[in-house]
């Protein structure tokens, strides 16, 4: 039953996976030998592997840029993205007024709208003739900074899609601790922050981790957000990547690219596995 | 009885919850030391009383009093109250230890005091075995006695349970009960527990408080609520009892039929029809014919004791005999002692009246 | 216990503790049990600051979300409109008579409308089996299945796309329907193995049996017991699924050009060559049947049926 959707997985990623790793590491055969044909600039060995493709694209300037901005801007969506979806859904946990109600249905809207529309909503809506800007300028500021095409507008797009995730996982894990475990903590003693810090926070760490790995590595991969509402350099590697295989054509560059995103996904996504286990371990908690 | 003595007094409480009223002018007071039951039905309205009492409710109307100050708007966290919850509520995520540290540590005591307080209170509920275990790998009855330390290491003013037993298989129920009101009188403290279990509550407390409807219906002492319940709601909620409709002859009760019953004493005496209650106990079981005729529908042995079902004219009625009594399918009947109720309410002269007078 | 009269005087200790440990929740109204006891009057000022630093965060939170959506549907209706107006000087519908007068644009439309339902479909029959095997057996490899089955979500779409492109020409499955449908469902195969696994699992195995204990066969058991209770959760999954095939736009721009142009691929193209108010009501249409859809599911989605799927079991 497992195999159907793993045989599809196999063929039409793992595969290609291997295939790109080979590829960067100076392999054309086999399913590369298409995209070779076509490529420049290309490092290829008939024999064993060579990382001069690494080499070539890692000591590339503007690379590096957009290295760091990636790592930034990762980071700071995912600190803002838990912050948020856990001051939401804590709110939403302990109040139950219509209030909260409008702030849960406002919170998941961006789940329902495609990502191509909403960093084209997000980029109007920044840009120098977009609402922030006219607002400002009618509060006086007019020498506000125009966010269309920037960095900032990204990391905002990239918290925008994330939010919904954050806010629902948060909800869920904090809806699974029962009413009494809080009243007790209240019982003995403690006052409603020292409850979130007590019995909130690390009862839910599960799902902060979830929160946290998964906006990270999303982050990581997206295309969309920086792509329609980034600057042309530094931007997120998902862009970069995309320009070497179009603008460039250069597949191999972009292929090592993608390895460099992957393992620093896979670094996170092991955080993931790790704390998922941890928990395994310790499961039969109680209710 | 000075104010002082009086550890927990709710005085005039009500309740409204979605649009009901749940608990209505309820008044308790229950005295320093003294371990009150609260029982009744389910829902009505026990859990919401203790509730208002811990500080997770606030009454509408009405006051609570701890030691004669008034509480009644304190959060749970400023109150000297501590709870133990139904399904216990240990924190999962935290050692036995921790757990019960847990409002010590609040209190920003010192290491070794929390340490010391800790493990004594483990040990007065019999626990210091599992002092690092998580909660999630100790028994029911472990998780029970944890919940109990956990209340008690703060050493509160007044200590709640709400149906602290109901998780506990019958014959663990019947030994954790013990062990609680044994550790509640070795410290004496002021104890309220929910349960609707009419058994627990007769066999561990001080004094009952039947609730029905969001009031208390009677509060006194086991054997009082038993030998003289003051509403019929009692009667039948607390054991046992016979009800009739009957009116008061010469030497006994008339029951519907013309049947006359002998009878010890009444309750009290008057004209017109009363509601007349008789525990199984007081029904008398003859082979004569002294009293009247009924027919055995059923025996039931009950170790001990036995238990007639009988038919007596149009009425069933349950008489508990001893064992010795040899079976016979026809017996006559009398009442040692019979309590008469109008309008639900118990009427009772000073001191029992003889019915052959 | 004897400590009656330390536990007095550890009273007052903790009062001033608890005074001095305040009440901030990241900028929230002071957040409440649902019947919170009435505060003393500092507590009550301070509740006040409180209650209005959440109604600016309410208002932020409102902007944030709701704005760009809000400003997009505004252009779609507006003719001329120069910065730094507030509001555009006149309303027209001349961008959604170009939309809809653009064969190109319909037809593109119409494209989404196929391939949506269809890599649903798709992904529903190939990956319920194995969400349910997932979630009841306990076979060897089970976990490392389940953890590539993340890895592949780590690994970036377009790194991706054009490594398979490799693998399509060698299948012949460039500019080919089923070629798009394949890269479509890819995207999809993850959440609709997990969120119907963890829902399967949530259901507790005594009611199958009770089901086989009075004769009914397997399939039966799963269709009549198992099927309808993870339902809600398998809906979750669908709708997903579909809005991840609506939505995905490189994948199959690189395996559909030239003959398949969905809308959020001719989405690109508009953003650069078409006048904004084009794209505004592009977008507008787009995001239709995710509204509608999440009109629908949002009860279930909110149930926390998503979330449940992202706990590996
Ligand atoms: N928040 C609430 N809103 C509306 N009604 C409520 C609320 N809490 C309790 N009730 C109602 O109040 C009544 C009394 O509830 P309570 O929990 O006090 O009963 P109880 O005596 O403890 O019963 P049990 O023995 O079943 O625990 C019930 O009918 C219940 O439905
Ligand atoms: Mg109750």
């Amino acid at each position: 039953m497992v195999l159907p959707p793993v045989a599809v997985i196999a063929v039409f990623i793992g595969f290609p996976v291997v295939a790109a790793i080979a590829y960067t590491l100076g392999r054309a055969g086999g399913p590369n030998s298409v995209v070779a044909s076509l490529g420049q600039r290309q490092f290829i060995v008939q024999k064993g592997v060579t990382f001069d493709a690494y080499r070539d694209i890692l000591s590339n300037p503007t690379i590096h840029r957009d290295l760091w901005a990636t790592v930034w801007v990762t980071i700071v969506v995912t600190l803002v993205v838990v912050a948020v979806s856990w001051a939401i859904a804590l709110y939403l946990r302990l109040t139950d007024s219509w209030l909260a109600r409008t702030i849960s249905a406002l919170s998941v809207v961006p789940l329902f709208i495609p990502v191509v529309i909403a960093s084209y909503a997000i980029l109007v809506f920044y840009a120098s003739d977009g609402f922030i800007k006219t607002v400002a300028y009618h509060l006086g500021f007019h020498g506000f900074p125009t966010l269309g095409y920037t960095l900032t507008c990204v990391t905002l797009g990239e918290i925008w899609v994330n939010i919904p995730f954050g806010v629902l996982m948060m909800s869920s894990g904090l809806n699974g601790v029962p009413n009494n475990l809080i009243e007790a903590a209240r019982d003995s003693g403690a006052t409603m922050p020292r409850v979130v810090r007590s019995i909130l926070l690390p009862m839910n760490v599960i799902p902060t981790v979830i929160v946290a790995t998964f906006t990270a590595i999303y982050v990581l991969g997206s295309f969309t957000v920086p792509y329609l509402t980034g600057p042309t350099a530094p931007n997120l590697l998902g862009p970069s990547m995309a320009n070497f295989f179009n603008s460039f054509n250069q597949p191999q560059q972009a292929e090592v690219l993608a390895i460099v995103v992957f393992v620093l996904a896979l670094g996170i996504g092991a955080v993931y596995v790790w704390a998922n286990v941890r928990t395994g371990r310790r499961s039969g908690l109680q209710s | 009885m000075s104010a002082t003595d009086i550890g927990l007094d709710l005085q005039h409480v009500s309740k409204d919850l979605g649009g009901r009223t749940i608990v209505d002018d309820l008044q308790l007071d229950v005295r320093t030391g003294e371990l009150t039951c609260l029982l009744g039905p389910s829902g009505c309205g026990k859990t919401t009383t203790l509730r208002m009492i811990g500080g997770f409710l606030v009454p509408d109307r009405g006051r609570v009093l701890i030691s004669g100050q008034d509480v009644t708007t304190l959060s749970p966290d400023k109150r000297p109250t501590a709870m133990v919850f139904q399904n216990y509520a240990l924190w999962p995520h935290m050692t036995v230890f921790k757990n019960v540290a847990f409002g010590l540590r609040l209190r920003k005591l010192p290491k070794a005091e929390v340490k010391e307080r800790v493990e004594g209170v483990l040990d007065l509920v019999g626990l210091t075995h599992h002092v690092h275990s998580y909660p999630a790998r100790i028994s029911g009855g472990e998780q029970q006695r944890v919940a109990l330390a956990r209340a008690l290491v703060l050493e509160p003013k007044v200590l709640l349970l709400d149906e602290p037993l109901s998780n506990l298989d019958a014959k663990l129920r019947v030994r954790v009960r013990e062990d609680i009101r044994e550790i509640q009188q070795r410290i004496g403290i002021t104890t309220v527990f929910v349960t609707h279990d009419q058994d627990e509550a007769l066999s561990i407390s001080d004094r009952i408080a039947v609730m029905s409807g969001g009031k208390v219906e009677q509060y006194a002492d086991a054997r009082s609520l038993y030998r003289e319940p003051a509403t019929t709601f009692v009667a039948g909620f607390v054991g046992t009892m016979n009800t009739y409709e009957a009116t008061v002859v010469p030497g006994g009760v008339a029951l519907a039929g013309d049947l006359v019953v002998p009878c010890g004493d009444l309750s009290a005496t008057g004209d017109g029809v009363w509601e007349v209650g008789v525990r199984p106990e007081d029904v008398r079981v003859s082979l004569d014919d002294a009293g009247a005729a009924a027919d055995v529908l059923r025996e039931v042995p009950r170790g001990h004791y036995k238990e007639l079902v009988l038919r007596a004219g149009p009425h069933e009625l349950r008489a508990f005999v001893g064992s010795d009594l040899p079976p016979a399918d026809r017996v006559s009947i009398s009442f040692a002692r019979a309590l008469l109720y109008r309008d639900g309410v118990l009427h009772r002269s000073a001191t029992p009246v003889p019915a052959h007078s | 216990m004897g400590k009656r009269a330390h536990g007095q005087t550890l009273g007052v200790a903790v009062m001033s503790a608890i005074e001095s440990e305040g009440v901030v929740l990241g900028g929230l109204p002071e957040a409440q049990l649902p019947a919170a006891p009435l505060r003393p009057r500092r507590a009550v000022v301070r509740g006040a600051a409180h209650r209005i630093a959440g109604v600016v965060f309410i208002v932020c939170l409102l902007v944030f979300m709701i704005g760009p959506i809000a400003w997009l549907a505004l252009r779609a209706f507006s003719g001329l409109w120069q910065y730094p107006q507030l509001y555009p000087k006149d309303w027209t519908l001349s961008g959604w008579r170009q939309v809809f007068n653009d064969p190109n644009l319909r037809h593109s439309m119409r494209l989404s409308f196929e391939f949506a339902p269809i890599v649903t479909a798709a992904s529903t029959v190939i990956c319920l089996p194995a969400a349910y095997a997932f979630s009841r057996y306990r076979f060897p490899g089970r976990r490392f299945l389940l953890i590539s089955l993340f890895a592949t979500n780590a690994f970036p779409k377009i790194g991706l796309y054009i490594s398979m492109a490799g693998v399509f020409y060698s299948l012949n499955l460039m500019g080919t329907f089923l070629g798009v449908v394949i890269v479509q469902l890819i995207g999809t195969v993850v959440f609709m193995t997990w969120i119907p696994a963890a829902a399967f699992s949530a259901i507790p195995r005594s009611l199958e049996e009770a089901a086989r204990d009075v004769g009914a066969g397997p399939l039966r058991v799963f269709f009549r017991v198992t099927f309808p209770l993870a339902a809600p959760a398998i809906l979750v999954a669908m709708i997903l699924s579909f809005l991840a095939s609506f939505d995905e736009a490189q994948g199959t721009f690189l395996v559909g050009v030239p003959n398949y142009i969905t809308m959020p691929t001719e989405m690109y193209t508009l953003v650069l060559n078409y006048p904004e108010q084009v794209a505004a009501v592009f977008s507008i249409l787009l995001a239709i049947p995710s509204v509608v859809l999440m009109a629908f599911a949002r009860k279930h989605v909110m149930g926390g049926r998503l979330a449940e799927g992202f706990q590996l079991r």
